[in-house]
Parts: structure tokens; C-alpha cells; sequence
């Protein structure tokens, strides 16, 4: 099992469309198991990877419950799976997070328990921020994908991810790397070339591309539709491939590296 | 990656190792090889030995029997040879297509000429002096020729402190600022550190309109107060205030590649004599020939033959020599030869023959790193051609390379062979002129019989003929240069003939670029000559038929007959091509697009996207190829973006076309940093001309011949179709 985690400091710069995206385009591409866990209790994933409103289940209940992990999961295409966060009531969610600070493994534990074949890979989406969710999501990951805007709040808060990281990734000798990805990107603007210039110097081989801003993805997201079908021909599309390709050939390196 | 002047041989030779062509190859090597031939006494034996075989060879007189098995024996080597690989081959076909000329020469002079009255003598000799100059431009051409030099770039130094600086200049007389603009945006963007980069615009026009661009954008403007010695005045006028290491000089409408600088001055630097490196003239647009005949990017066309072969072989003697523009000039060796020289009208060479002159190197980069608008009209193309040739014949006079100090003979003999090519316009004109004399007045310039005339003359042609189609057959088609040649003789035969009698005539003329020609015409003025001599050539026809029946086919005459037509229909042939060339076809488009498919994408109004790929590009749009169901209204508003590996460049465009997969955008306002772009997402493209480089299918001679009868045949209908337009004048329309 490795473990991608999908970060970022600010709401709103398309995380959970990125960690669908990814899920799909990594497990079309690689062939191997993917399994996307959303962390973020606004519980967006879900609707993102096609499940209806009216689905309630999820790890939060789960965990609350004492049930099995796998009982939430949904397998979405062949080989593709998701774990939403679930429908809880503002009570359960304080009694979810009582539990989480109580045990620094239980995400590790419940992801274990799943028993995931050995190439799998597993994607997190987590809350924007610094919260309990994104610490045990950033505590066992191999790998931290830093989402970002092209524009300048986005880019202030540059520093406060990699404060996280080097918190609870870098000490770890199973940590492997930081990918940064620049998303809603508008080549016309100036700003927006600007943004994905600096980022691009500041963090050099570490940034894995920038999708850009095109409608076809929240069209997609209408139509419960993943935006590689709706809009293959879409930049956004084109886009989501060429990052995908980036991590499982970094992915692939590492691998070699590790035999 | 520029060719490797590979014939089809080798071609087959490197795919498998184990065919007869490789294995030829490797046992010729083997023989080459041989510690031997390093032994002096080896060397003079050989030396002396082939010496005398081929004064043998050459002198040796034969009946008509023995000359034909001779020939057939000599010619059907040279077929077998033609076949198999290296450039041994390459030189032993040489050897024996200069022994055929040369027998046939050395008979010609000594044997055919025993004239019995003036006029045969007249003739005789004329057409006798016209083959010395074809013979002696064909030796000189094989040894220009014989072994190009194939030079690769040298990398640049790692420490990029080290790097020396550069100036630009961007010369301009009276082109359109649109043209120049391109140019400008490359260089400016050119991979070579910053500080050490300076573009300058040299505006002999003074207009106010550079001034303000050239301010924006924040590169040098320069401006003097006459326009003495056109553009090497100008050039000298800039080194007089600038100050860098090299210059590196640009036509305006040449448009370099980023990595123009990187991929040529390492060359100096390993090479501190050299003085002056060259790359090719690339066109991008048609040249009158391509348009007119429909030749564009299927043949070679007039200019390839130089830059593909002639200057790289150049190269080998250290005599490449400077053509204007793409190349790069180490600035002391050019002050201490007293800058650009002003002496003649084509000063690049001139400039180059003078740096030789003082000892420095001299070298040729085979890869093109930047290109250009062909000229538009046949009369601009005349009128450069006279510029070049005007020159060559002034060099010619005030500097002769073949006398003078500090030239290796090597040099000299080049340098000698690109003034003497330009002489080619009278000989031409005796070729197509020459077989009327018999047809008309029966003038015998030829003592001797039509049999042993055939039987020494054919090998002369035709070992010629498959020699050079082997050394050159990727930059230039067999019988296409007869053509080209044809079209100019006329017009620079004059010329050539005042510069070489008085130096001081003539003068300097500018030719117009990137136009449209708003409808087709027929150019009459510029056909006048080769209308004549289509005329006078199908008379000479009609009275050689005439003739062949009064005097029946058993006589001696009729062989003499038959042999002055077949001559006679190959100057119908190439008379016709050369008035296909004058039917100026419409030109649509102002900027000429650039077929090449780049990554690109569409942002529709509405917000939505398409990942695409061009199909061509322009100065002023682009063509793309998208799925078959899109269509666009015409008019409507897009984004295109185009990309080169990390950059992203995206342009407001309008929809000019729309239907079978391909939609064509014409670019919105752009500010100058989006100019700037664009220039370098498309034509400032490190790769963007060398896939059309000598890319091309091996010349094959008789296929070449059919494509030159071909277009022969056009021009006579184009003629007869337009008789009436061309008795009333000039310029007229052609009736399709």
C-alpha cells in the first residue's frame, strides 16, 4: 500500500476535483488498485466520484460504529475505489474527532485492516489546513501533493505547507517526496503565467504540472461524469493525464529505487 | 540534424550490415586503408602511374567502333559504381566522368575543328568556347564538391561566464515593419546571456515607426546620415558605435532560432582563426520558381544546391564563404580588414574573400538556424540574381582570387568557381541556341561525323550526368538547374559582361518582400527573351523536318539532322519550363504560413476547451487540426494557446475557417510581449526548419527529366493559351 496525500493551506482550490481526477486517471494508467479515502467531513468525494446525496455511509460512521472500513467502500470503475467520509450529525463529528486525537494510529490501523494488495495505492483527501484529519493523512504518507491556485493568496501560503510537511513528513524515513500542482490555471492572464513561473523555480523538479481552468470540469461534475470522459478532448483532461503520468512515474522510479 | 549527403546505397548499406553494399563499402575501406599508400615512394608511383593512364586515356585516338566499346565499357562502370555506397565511389566516379570530358575535349579541340569557311568558324568556335567554360566550371565544381565537410556544432563551454558577447544586427532598408518585427522578436529571445546580447535595428530608412518600436521593446536603434554603400555602409557604420566580440548579422526578414547563437559560436571558440561561420539561407515561403511551377518542398530548389552541397564543400578547402546574412563575423578580423567590403555590390563574399586574404578561418554550419521570405515576384528574383552576379564579376575584376597574397590554392579554386559560375549566362545561351546553325545555315561547327560527334559527346554528358546526380541528389534534381539557369541567362549575361569590362557601373538594388500578388499574370516583359527563343527553336524544328524529308533517310545528312533536333527539343524543353516560370501565380496570403504541427489548444467563449495540434502557423494566424464534428461560426472569438515543453504562450484569435477537421483562426490585437511569444513558440523554435532540410527523396535523372518535360509542356500551353495577351503588352491576366 503506498499512501498520496492531497493537501493544501486554503479551501476552495479544487482538492477533492484533483483527488478524484488523479484516482481515476492512476488507476486507468497504472492498471494497479486505487483506492480514494476522503478526510474532509464536508463529504464531497462522494458526489465527485458519483455516489448520490441520499448516500449516507462512511468512514466516520464506521469508525463511530466499530465496523470494518471496508463495509464504506465503493467500488467505482474496476479497480477504483472510494471511501467517503459519510454523513455524521455535528455530535458524532466531535465524538469522531475525540477519537482520532486519542489514537495518532487509527487512520494507519483502519487502513491496514482493509488488507489492500501490495501495489495499491491510496489517495487523501483532506481538510484544508491544519487539522486532525490532514495530521494523520500527512503522518503516514509516502508522498504529499501540495494543491495550489495560480494566484497570490494561494501562493502566500506556500510556507505554511511546507511548515507541515517538514513537521510530519520529513522526519519519517518512509517519506519519499512533495509534489506541487497549480490548478485553475488561465494562460491569458498574466498573473496566472507569473504564479506558474515563480512556482515552477521555487520548487523545480517537485511540481507535477497545472491543470487549467475549463469548464468542462465542473460540467462533468454536473453530469456525474469524470471529466477524461465527458471532456477528453479538454485541456483540463489533457492536463489530468499528463500529472497522473508524472506521479506514477515517480512513483515507478521509487519503486526500482527501493529494489 | 542536417543530412549526411547519403546516397541510396549507404542508406542500404547502414540498415543491414550484411548486404553487398555494406560489404563493398567495408572492403573498399579496407583497400583505402592500407598502411601503404602512407609510404612517399607508394604515393609518387601511384601519382606518376595514374598520370600517365590518363593522358592515355584522354589522348588515345579511336575509330568509331573502338569509341563506342570504350565508352559503354568506361559508362557501365560508372552504372555499377552508382550503385554502391561510400564516397570512394563517389571519387572514383568523378575520375572516370573527368576522363570521359576530358577525351572528349581533348578530341574536340584537336580533331573537330578544322574549319573551312567563316561562318562554320563563327559558330564553330563559339559554341567550342561555350563547352571550355562548361568543362572547366564541371572540374571545378567536382572538386569543390567531391568531399563536403559535414561539420557539427561545437558545444558551448559549461562555464557560461566565459561566454563572449554579441551584437546583433538586424540591417533594413525599405521593408514594411511587419516583416522586421519577426526577426526582431527572435533575436531578442535568442539563449545567450543577457548581458551579453544586444540586438540592434539598423534603419537606413531613419523611420519614425522603428524608432518607437525598437524603443518599446527596448533594443538598439541605429541610424546614420546618407545611405552610402547600401547595406555594408550600413553595417559599417554600426560596428563604428558598437563593441562586442562578434556580430551576427540578419537580412530583416531572416528570422533566427532561439539557438542560433549556442548552436554556432562554439565554433569560435575552439577555433580561435576563425573569423566567420555561415549557416544556410532557409525560406519558408515559395521563391518565384516554387510558386509558379508548384514546386514548393517537393524539388529542391535554387538555392538548395549551395547550401546543401557547394558551401559545405567549400568548407573543406577553409573557403565557405559569407552570404549576408545567418552568419556570424568575429569583429577584430573584420575591422582589420577594413569592415564589410564596399568595393562590390555582393560584399559578403567579397567581405569573406578578404578575411581569407588575412590568414583567418573561414567555416559553414550545415544546420538551419534561421529562416526567411523567398522573393515574391520572378523580376525581384531576376533582379537579386543580377545584384549577385554583377558583383561576382566585379570581384572578379578588382580582387581576383586567383591572384593576389595569402589564398591556398584550394581557396582560390573555390573562391574562383563562385565568380566564374555567374558567367554561365552567355555559354547558356550558345547551348540553346547553338544546333539552329546547322538547321539554319547549315554551318558545320562540328568537323566531324554525327556518329563519332555522338559517341564522344554522350559519355561527356552522361558520365556528367549520373556524377552529379550522386554527389548532389538530394539539393538538386538533374535537369532543374538547366532550367533555372535558362531563366536567368538572359538578364545577367549583360550585366556580368559590363562588371567585368568596368567595375564602377551598376547599382545597388533592394528587393521587395513579403507581398501579394493580387492576381495571376503573365509576366511578358520578363518571358520576352525565351519567347524568341522558343520561337527560333521550333522554326529551326520545322526546317529541320523540312529538311530531313527533301534530303531522305539514307543520306549522311539526315543522321546530322536528326541529331541537331534531338538537341533542338531539348532547348523546346527547357525554353517552355522557363516561360512556365513566368506565369506569376496568384499569391492569397501576405505572411506566409509555415506547415508544422505544434501542441496547441482552444478556450471557447463559453469556457470550455480543446487540446489540438497546428497544422500551420503565420505571423498572423494559425491553422489547426480538430475532431471532424467541431464547427465554429466564422468570426467568432477564441483563445489559442500554443506550447514548446514548458512554455504556454495564449493569443485572442478570430475564427477565419471552420469545417473537415481543420479551422483556421486569424490572431486578435496583440500587445508587443505577446508578439514576442508568439515569435518564439513558432518560428524562433530551435527545431523548426531542420525537418525541412535536404529531407527529401534521392534525384533520380529520368523521373527529373519527364518533371522537366512536364512543366515544358505546361509553358507551351501556357504560351498558346495567352498569345493574345502577350502580343498586347505586358503584365496581363492569365485566362485560365
Amino acid at each position: 500500500m503506498k499512501i498520496l496525500t492531497i493537501a493544501s493551506a486554503k479551501g476552495g482550490v479544487g482538492k477533492t476535483t484533483v483527488t478524484e481526477n488523479l484516482a481515476v486517471a492512476l488507476a486507468r494508467q497504472t492498471g494497479r488498485t486505487v483506492l480514494a479515502v476522503d478526510l474532509d467531513p464536508q463529504n464531497a468525494l462522494a458526489l465527485h466520484l458519483g455516489l448520490g446525496p441520499q448516500e449516507l455511509r462512511g468512514l466516520s460512521r464506521a469508525s463511530l460504529s466499530g465496523q470494518d472500513w471496508r463495509d464504506a467502500c465503493f467500488e467505482r470503475q474496476p479497480g477504483l475505489y472510494v471511501l467517503p467520509f459519510g454523513a455524521v450529525t455535528e455530535y458524532d463529528l466531535a465524538a469522531l474527532e475525540a477519537q482520532i486525537a486519542a489514537r495518532p494510529r487509527w487512520l494507519l490501523d483502519h487502513l491496514q485492516a482493509l488488507q489492500l494488495p501490495d501495489d495499491a495505492l491510496v489517495l487523501l483527501d483532506t481538510p484544508p489546513g491544519p487539522s486532525a484529519y490532514g495530521r494523520q493523512a500527512l503522518g503516514i504518507a509516502q508522498w504529499v501533493m501540495v494543491v495550489m491556485l495560480a494566484d497570490a493568496a494561494s501562493y502566500a501560503t506556500l510556507p505554511l505547507m511546507q511548515r507541515l510537511v517538514q513537521t510530519h513528513c520529513a522526519p519519517r524515513p518512509d517519506f519519499v517526496d512533495t509534489f506541487y500542482l497549480l490548478n485553475q490555471v488561465n494562460s491569458a492572464r498574466q498573473l496566472s503565467q507569473d504564479i506558474l513561473r515563480v512556482l515552477r523555480e521555487a520548487v523545480g523538479p517537485r511540481f507535477a504540472g497545472s491543470i487549467h481552468a475549463d469548464e468542462a470540469v465542473p460540467e462533468s461534475l454536473a453530469l456525474g461524469m469524470s471529466v477524461l470522459d465527458h471532456g477528453a478532448h479538454s485541456q483540463a483532461s489533457h492536463d489530468i493525464l499528463a500529472c497522473a503520468a508524472f506521479v506514477a512515474a515517480r512513483m515507478r522510479a521509487q519503486a526500482g529505487a527501493e529494489v | 540534424m542536417a543530412t549526411d549527403h547519403k546516397t541510396v546505397a549507404d542508406e542500404i548499406a547502414d540498415r543491414n550490415p550484411r548486404s553487398f553494399e555494406a560489404r563493398w563499402r567495408m572492403r573498399v575501406h579496407r583497400i583505402a586503408d592500407q598502411s601503404l599508400w602512407n609510404h612517399p615512394l607508394a604515393r609518387v608511383v601511384a601519382v606518376v602511374g595514374a598520370a600517365l593512364l590518363f593522358a592515355l586515356v584522354v589522348s588515345v585516338p579511336l575509330d568509331l567502333t573502338g569509341q563506342l566499346l570504350f565508352s559503354a565499357g568506361s559508362f557501365g562502370a560508372a552504372l555499377l559504381l552508382s550503385r554502391t555506397p561510400g564516397r570512394l565511389t563517389t571519387l572514383a566516379m568523378i575520375v572516370l566522368s573527368i576522363s570521359a570530358s576530358s577525351r572528349y575535349m581533348y578530341w574536340r579541340v584537336t580533331d573537330t575543328v578544322g574549319f573551312t569557311n567563316w561562318v562554320d568558324a563563327c559558330f564553330g568556335f563559339g559554341l567550342l568556347l561555350a563547352e571550355l567554360y562548361a568543362f572547366l566550371v564541371l572540374l571545378i565544381g567536382y572538386f569543390q564538391t567531391a568531399w563536403p565537410l559535414q561539420r557539427r556544432p561545437v558545444p558551448m563551454p559549461q562555464d557560461v561566464d566565459t561566454w563572449p558577447s554579441v551584437d546583433v544586427f538586424i540591417p533594413t532598408y525599405n521593408e514594411p515593419l511587419e516583416v522586421v518585427k519577426q526577426t526582431v522578436f527572435s533575436a531578442m529571445q535568442m539563449d545567450w546571456p543577457e548581458d551579453r546580447l544586444h540586438v540592434y535595428v539598423l534603419d537606413d530608412g531613419r523611420r519614425e515607426e522603428f524608432r518607437d518600436f525598437c524603443e518599446e521593446l527596448g533594443v538598439g536603434y541605429l541610424t546614420r546620415d546618407n545611405n552610402a554603400h547600401a547595406k555594408a555602409g550600413n553595417i559599417n557604420a554600426a560596428l563604428a558605435v558598437t563593441g562586442s566580440d562578434y556580430v551576427a548579422i540578419f537580412d530583416c526578414d531572416h528570422i533566427p532560432t532561439r539557438s542560433f547563437l549556442q548552436i554556432c559560436m562554439g565554433w569560435f571558440i575552439r577555433d580561435p582563426k576563425l573569423a566567420m561561420l555561415q549557416t544556410p539561407h532557409h525560406f519558408f515561403s515559395p521563391d518565384p520558381f516554387e510558386k509558379n511551377l508548384d514546386t514548393f518542398h517537393v524539388m529542391p530548389n535554387e538555392g538548395e544546391l549551395f547550401y546543401g552541397i557547394v558551401q559545405d564543400g567549400n568548407d573543406l578547402w577553409n573557403a565557405a564563404f559569407f552570404c549576408g546574412s545567418c552568419a556570424i563575423i568575429k569583429r577584430a578580423p573584420l575591422l582589420e580588414v577594413g569592415g564589410v567590403a564596399v568595393e562590390t555590390v555582393t560584399e559578403d563574399a567579397h567581405t569573406a574573400l578578404k578575411l581569407s586574404r588575412h590568414g583567418y578561418n573561414t567555416a559553414y554550419l550545415e544546420l538551419p538556424q534561421a529562416a526567411g521570405l523567398a522573393t515574391e515576384s520572378l523580376s525581384a528574383h531576376v533582379g537579386q540574381r543580377i545584384r549577385w552576379a554583377r558583383g561576382m564579376a566585379q570581384i572578379c575584376r578588382v580582387d581576383n582570387p586567383l591572384f593576389g597574397p595569402g589564398l591556398k590554392l584550394g581557396q582560390r579554386l573555390c573562391y574562383f568557381n563562385a565568380m566564374l559560375h555567374f558567367f554561365y549566362g552567355l555559354p547558356r545561351l550558345v547551348f540553346l541556341t547553338a544546333p539552329l546553325a546547322y538547321l539554319f545555315f547549315s554551318a558545320h561547327v562540328f568537323q566531324a561525323t554525327a556518329a563519332m560527334i555522338t559517341a564522344y559527346a554522350l559519355p561527356h554528358l552522361m558520365h556528367a550526368s549520373i556524377t552529379n546526380s550522386r554527389i548532389q541528389g538530394r539539393f538538386r534534381y538533374s535537369f532543374w538547374n538547366e532550367v533555372y539557369e535558362s531563366v536567368l541567362a538572359w538578364y545577367i549575361m549583360r550585366p556580368v559582361l559590363v562588371a567585368f569590362v568596368n567595375p564602377k557601373l551598376g547599382k545597388f538594388n533592394v528587393t521587395a518582400k513579403g507581398g501579394v500578388i493580387e492576381q495571376s499574370y503573365f509576366d511578358w516583359s520578363i518571358a520576352r527573351p525565351y519567347l524568341i527563343l522558343l520561337l527560333l527553336n521550333l522554326l529551326g524544328f520545322a526546317v529541320g523536318i523540312w529538311r530531313m524529308v527533301a534530303v531522305g533517310p539514307s543520306s549522311e545528312v539526315f543522321t546530322t539532322l536528326v541529331i541537331n533536333m534531338v538537341w533542338t527539343a531539348y532547348n523546346i524543353i527547357l525554353t517552355s519550363a522557363s516561360l512556365a516560370v513566368a506565369s506569376e501565380t496568384r499569391q492569397v496570403r501576405s505572411t506566409p504560413r509555415v506547415t508544422a504541427a505544434l501542441p496547441a489548444a482552444l478556450r471557447f467563449a463559453d469556457g470550455k476547451t480543446l487540446v489540438c495540434e497546428t497544422d500551420d502557423f503565420s505571423q498572423s494566424g494559425v491553422g489547426l487540426r480538430v475532431p471532424q464534428g467541431l464547427k465554429l461560426e466564422t468570426g467568432s472569438p477564441v483563445e489559442v494557446s500554443l506550447f514548446r515543453s514548458d512554455e504556454e504562450g495564449t493569443f485572442p484569435a478570430q475564427v477565419t475557417f471552420s469545417g473537415n477537421g481543420r479551422l483556421g483562426l486569424r490572431f486578435g490585437e496583440l500587445s508587443l510581449h505577446q508578439q514576442a511569444d508568439l515569435a518564439r513558440l513558432t518560428f524562433a523554435r530551435a527545431d523548426a526548419w531542420i525537418g525541412f532540410w535536404g529531407n527529401r527523396q534521392h534525384d533520380k535523372p529520368l523521373t527529373s527529366l519527364k518533371s522537366v518535360m512536364v512543366i515544358g509542356m505546361r509553358g507551351l500551353g501556357q504560351v498558346a493559351a495567352n498569345t493574345l495577351n502577350i502580343l498586347r503588352g505586358r503584365r496581363e491576366v492569365v485566362t485560365k
